[in-house]
């Protein structure tokens, strides 16, 4: 018996396409396809402000909504989508203008004694100053370029490297001295 | 002064490295965001076709019932003063009653003007049914004696013999 064969979905710049024509369904179908990936990379961007998540995704959907006239194509949908939440969420960090130092002192220890989990090393993303959480969850997480990253924030590709540098000695600093003040 | 550029970057060892890869690259949601999040954009003029397919059958629809109720309302309104309607009623005042035996009066001598402008050669059906109105009506107000003797001075023009008077045709 031969295997049932699935028609093949349609891409996205064809769902853009219908969208942008009036239709629903392809852009529910373009929202259920892309928006569990959005909604983490978002989650992780916002860091402590995370009660806020449901309301960013909106806004980033939105966005796109409006601008979809804009998307040729020429980009993934989904690195296009990304790049919406990314500018969204950094804006809104920068506006809110936080104290690096003040969010520094609330990175939290691994568990006593144990090796990091996941769950520790997304807490200590969590807990690091936004710039840095921004650039270490693009480029460690996401695998953005420091270009790629320099362009969506606004900033020169050598600060994004800066910044994933101060970042990368956060991170192991609290995943591995939590653990030495622990014990 | 050393350019950001140059900045050395750590590196993760093995085990952080291996946690970064594994870390979740996806988060279900509500699934009842998508509904509202559809319901915003429809308010912005989103899914404005699915919009323009229901209301041209809606359009049609609504131009139909004016079609209706404006034929309807036409028919109502022309039939509220017609002389018909006006003689069915009986809470007229009695200037309105004259009013309306003026009105009657007038489009009986319209229609008889009408016929005798149709035809040429004597009707003897046509001439009974036109005395007999005229001696009906004048009969009619006659009852009261309210005519001050024209019901009289009628029936001695219109009526051949008055020693034989036919029955009145009323109308």
């Amino acid at each position: 018996m031969s295997p049932q064969r699935q028609s093949p979905e349609p891409p996205d710049a064809t769902l853009v396409r219908r969208f942008l024509d009036g239709d629903e369904a392809p852009f529910r179908a373009l929202y259920e396809r892309h928006t569990p990936r959005l909604r983490m990379l978002l989650h992780r961007l916002l860091g402590r402000d995370r009660h806020e998540l449901d309301d960013v995704v909106q806004e980033v959907w939105i966005a796109a909504s409006r601008g979809a006239h804009a998307y040729r194509g020429d980009a993934k949908f989904g690195t296009w989508l990304a790049s919406i939440g990314v500018r969204m969420v950094y804006a809104r960090l920068s506006r809110r203008a936080r104290d690096d130092a003040e969010l520094t002192d609330d990175i939290p220890s691994p568990p006593d004694g144990g090796p990091a989990t996941v769950i520790d090393l997304e807490r200590a993303i969590a807990a690091l100053p936004d710039h840095q959480r921004v650039v270490v969850v693009l480029h460690d997480v996401e695998g953005f370029t420091h270009a790629e990253i320099a362009e969506q924030l606004g900033i020169a590709p050598g600060t994004s490297k800066a910044t994933l540098s101060r970042a990368r000695h956060a991170l192991r600093r609290a995943l591995t001295e939590g653990v030495t003040n622990a014990t | 002064m050393r350019h950001e550029d140059d900045t050395p970057i750590p590196e993760y060892d093995a085990d952080l490295n291996a946690l970064f890869d594994v870390l979740p690259r996806e988060a279900p949601g509500d699934t009842r965001a998508a509904d509202r999040l559809v319901v915003r954009l429809r308010h912005e003029g989103f899914f404005a076709r699915r919009a323009r397919r229901l209301q041209w059958p809606i359009a049609v629809a609504a131009a139909v019932l004016l079609v209706v109720l404006g034929a309807w309302g036409g028919w109502t309104a022309g039939r509220r003063g017609s002389l018909e309607e006006m003689l069915a009623r009986n809470d007229l005042t009695v200037a309105d009653r004259v009013l309306l035996l003026q009105r009657a009066g007038s489009a009986y001598v319209i229609a008889a003007q009408s016929y005798a402008s149709a035809t040429a050669r004597t009707d003897t059906t046509a001439i009974e049914v036109a005395s007999r109105v005229l001696l009906g009506a004048a009969h009619a107000v006659a009852r009261n004696h309210l005519d001050a003797g024209v019901a009289a001075r009628l029936t001695s023009v219109l009526q051949p013999s008055a020693t034989s008077p036919k029955p009145t045709i009323w109308f």
